[in-house]
């Protein structure tokens, strides 16, 4: 008889073999079978999964209403979607790209990523976790919910007030966009605080801030920007639905409310939500980049610096969503500056990865494929962006597809391009498999080609003087050719991206097993095995260095002294990283997911009474009283 | 190896799951809020044909407007267009903004021709004596209908969900979402009835 199946209070890692520490972890840390189990789970892997699956499905259905309003678009005065529905379809599109896929799946690759590359056994907060993902989930099914309707918001995605107000939006259209709203902004918030005290308390021993990944530090900066936006529109859509429910005058000017004042509240969010979707992107391209240029990357300190400076900055631009307000001339000029000064941290990142791609020798794998696609669409975009950041070119493309492709060029080129390479180079290390390389090539093809004749035309029809938002148009005025090359160019993107969802499907149960680091990368989520087990890493990594899985090394120093027999991870000091507690880390829980009910169920209600703030918090406060009430088991002990 | 219970027990969710989701296509179909921006003219001429009780009281709707789903008293859409014609129209030139004046109030409870729809419509339309003078040649006949659905709304003992919320005005009571309107608003400077005009 050993010791093995006698529960001493502290079983430690230090006393046991590799086999024993790996049973008594996968007991630990695993997540029970069956319905509940699987509902229960705060696993960060498992929940990231799912973020990043509903994230996807609603990129497809986004994807699905682009189609509708290009098929719609493809002729003038065509009748197959009247204006209701296609107010209700751009919206739609706008709100769910996103409030429902761009910002998710940014922090859902948080939420997977950060806890892997910097060495620890969960999130933190990982019920949080958990009641974060339920929040997203119910709240994006209920704006979809709203669209089979036909009670869908249509007021466009900035809904801006008195179109959105009680007075010309009747019904509960609005009120469910604005809802929708504030349960992406929870799910939001939870993983922001997630993701800064993972990486603050959570890191491997010896993993510096000067060892941070790039990626991590960009997650963190996102964090920042999430904590610091999502209070601004919180904020703003409560209002709103004051406003409309119980007669509140925070948007009525009559009443002494201001309607300039939903402008700014919004696009002090929203200006920075561009950062939010686009600074993760920045990090998942500095964090693949130099696998496949073989080389570390060129200005570690310069790339995190242009991180910071454009999170901080992102925060002084949101005027020049406003410049046809009609606001000061000297408040129009200080935005100009800054608008324009925000393209010197982004110069600063560009030109540190054409560095490493410079001194390096680039493998031409399909990550890489989508990285140089992110680049050259980027710069277009940004180019752009430089153009209608001054006045008076501003006024002149204001509200036209000028615009659109504008924001499409920054948008897909610089986040989704580098999310889909993104996919190909994780895939592997979520499922075990690798994604084709065939399907791969042929999917980033697709998608680039289709991308810029799709949206390249749109610079011209602004320029032409085409308004955004409009239904259809007449055949006299000269945009009917351009209009439909877009619609037959988007019918290659969309091709594009259904090659890439084959592969996706494929390879999740075909593709060729990975092993722990396919692509011979040196950070740590590739030092433990693909799928990683529950627990991460058997026992947790030292860092000694900012590419700590360097080939030439055959062992990575591990540290001991964690206790096996309940949740425990190690806490570390903010700056060194040096060892300060033993923490112990939540069991699963089904309570998150019943809190996340409850407090959909408030909210929901809240729409059509007041009351339902009061009556529906008794649900709430019972569910987190249970979350919180202690359940008797090891974790609960200090 | 599946056993015959799991079988049976997959079959049996299989089944559930097929029902769940037929039922909430149903559902779906069922609470469906198409807003409609012009009548079909057929069924705008039908909504014509109601018939008005001979005292001018009261009366039977035509059954198309129960086919609809009685709209102008029930979707948000309309009665929000009601209450832009209210102001649209003038209405608040003699009943303000829904007190009263020179005409009648329409939130005292207190209805002259009873609060049927028929009887607001045949008001709107035909006119009555002592000076509400008739929209006939004015306004479609959706509109007359939207304009009575907001009017009986004005009244509601009970706010409905569809009821519209306050303008971006300057607020003399508070907004129509809000109810018992007898209640919680200002009735007016005088107890307009019973002899404010004509009783039928």
């Amino acid at each position: 008889m050993t010791g093995v199946d006698r529960i001493s209070p502290d079983v430690l890692d230090l006393d046991l073999q590799d086999a024993e520490v790996e049973r008594h972890l996968s007991r630990t840390w695993g997540t029970s079978p069956g319905f509940w189990g699987a509902i229960a789970t705060v696993d960060h892997k498992v929940i990231a999964r799912r973020y990043i699956a509903t994230a996807f499905v609603f990129l497809i259905l986004g994807g699905l209403l682009a189609l509708a309003m290009r098929l719609q678009l493809a002729r003038p005065e065509s009748r197959l979607i009247d204006p209701d529905r296609y107010n209700q379809i751009f919206t739609m599109h706008g709100t769910n790209m996103m409030f429902l896929f761009a910002v998710p799946v940014m922090g859902a690759m948080a939420i997977y990523l950060v806890p892997l590359m910097v060495g620890t056994r969960n999130v933190a907060f990982p019920r949080l976790n958990a009641f974060s993902y339920w929040i997203f989930l119910i709240g994006g099914s209920l704006l979809w919910l709203s669209f089979a309707l036909d009670a869908a918001p249509d007021v466009g995605w900035f809904a801006y007030v008195p179109l959105s107000g009680p007075q010309y939006s009747p019904g509960k259209r609005t009120d469910l966009w604005a809802q929708m709203i504030t349960f992406t902004e929870v799910s939001a918030l939870a993983i922001a605080i997630e993701v800064v005290v993972t990486v603050f308390k959570q890191r491997a021993p010896g993993m510096s801030l000067d060892r941070i990944p790039v990626l991590v530090w960009a997650m963190v900066v996102m964090s920042f920007q999430v904590i610091m936006a999502m209070p601004s529109i919180m904020f703003a859509s409560t209002t709103l639905i004051l406003d409309r429910l119980v007669g509140t005058q925070f948007y009525n000017p009559a009443e002494g409310g201001d309607a300039l004042l939903w402008q700014h509240l919004f696009w002090f969010f929203g200006h920075p939500e561009v950062y939010i979707i686009f600074l993760p992107a920045v990090g998942m391209v500095s964090s693949m980049l130099p696998t496949f240029v073989g080389r570390p990357i060129f200005g570690y300190l310069a790339l995190v610096m242009a991180l910071i400076t454009t999170g901080i900055l992102s925060f002084g631009l949101w005027v020049h969503h406003m410049f046809v307000v009609g606001l000061p001339r000297m408040g129009e000029s200080f935005f100009t500056a800054s608008s324009m000064a925000i393209a010197v941290p982004a110069g600063i990142q560009i030109f540190c990865w054409l560095a490493t791609l410079w001194l390096g020798r680039p493998v031409f794998r399909v990550p890489l494929l989508f990285i140089i696609g992110f680049i050259v669409t980027f710069v277009m975009g940004g180019m752009t962006g430089v153009m209608v950041a001054s006045v008076p070119f501003d006024t002149q493309v204001h509200d036209t597809y000028f615009v659109v492709a504008h924001f499409h060029y920054v948008l897909v080129g610089g986040a989704v391009f580098p999310l889909l390479g993104a996919i190909y180079y994780w895939f592997p290390k979520m499922t075990g498999r690798m994604m084709s390389e065939t399907l791969g090539r042929w999917a980033f093809g697709l998608i680039f080609v289709g991308f810029h004749l799709t949206f390249f035309p749109m610079h011209i029809l602004g320029l032409q003087g085409m308004p955004r938002r409009i239904y259809t148009y007449q055949p006299e005025l000269p945009w009917s050719g351009l209009n439909l090359f877009i619609s037959i160019s988007s019918l290659i993107l969309a091709l594009g991206f259904l090659v890439f969802f084959v592969d996706v499907l494929r390879s999740w149960r075909h593709g060729l097993p990975a092993g722990p680091n396919p692509w011979g990368a040196s950070t740590l989520e590739w030092a433990t095995p693909s799928p990683p087990p529950p627990y991460n890493f058997l026992r947790i990594p030292v860092v000694q260095d900012r590419n700590p899985l360097r080939p030439e090394d055959k062992e990575l120093p591990v540290a001991a002294g964690l206790r096996v027999d309940r949740r425990e991870l190690l806490v570390t000091s903010v700056v060194e990283a040096l060892p300060e507690a033993r923490e112990s880390s939540p069991q699963n829980s089904i309570w998150p997911f019943w809190a996340a009910l409850a407090t959909s169920f408030m909210l929901v209600w809240s729409i059509f009474s007041p009351w339902a703030v009061v009556w529906g918090a008794i649900p709430v406060a019972v569910a987190l009283i249970a979350w919180f009430w202690p359940k008797g088991t090891p974790e609960d002990e200090a | 190896m599946v056993g015959p219970v799991q079988r049976s027990v997959r079959l049996i969710s299989a089944y559930a799951a097929c029902a769940a989701a037929i039922g909430l296509a149903a559902g779906i179909g069922w609470m469906r809020e198409p807003r409609q921006y012009r009548t079909d003219p057929a069924v705008s001429h039908d909504l014509e044909n109601f018939r008005l009780m001979k005292n001018g009281i009261g009366g039977a709707p035509p059954d198309v407007y129960f086919a609809l789903g009685k709209p102008y008293e029930t979707t948000a859409y309309d009665l929000s267009q009601g209450k832009r014609l209210y102001s649209w129209f003038g209405c608040a030139a003699c009943h303000g903004t829904g007190e009263g004046g020179k005409g009648p109030s329409f939130i005292d409870g207190w209805w002259l021709y009873g609060p049927s729809m028929v009887s607001i419509v045949a008001s709107i339309r035909d006119g009555r004596p002592h000076g509400m003078p008739a929209f006939r040649d004015r306004m479609t006949t959706d509109e007359i209908g939207q304009l009575a659905g907001y009017i009986k709304a004005l009244g509601a003992y009970a706010a409905t969900n569809s009821a519209p919320s306050r303008n971006d005005d300057k607020h003399s009571r508070p907004a129509e979402n809000r109810a018992p309107a007898a209640a919680l608003f200002e009735q007016g400077p005088v107890p307009m009835h019973p002899d404010q005009g004509p009783s039928p």
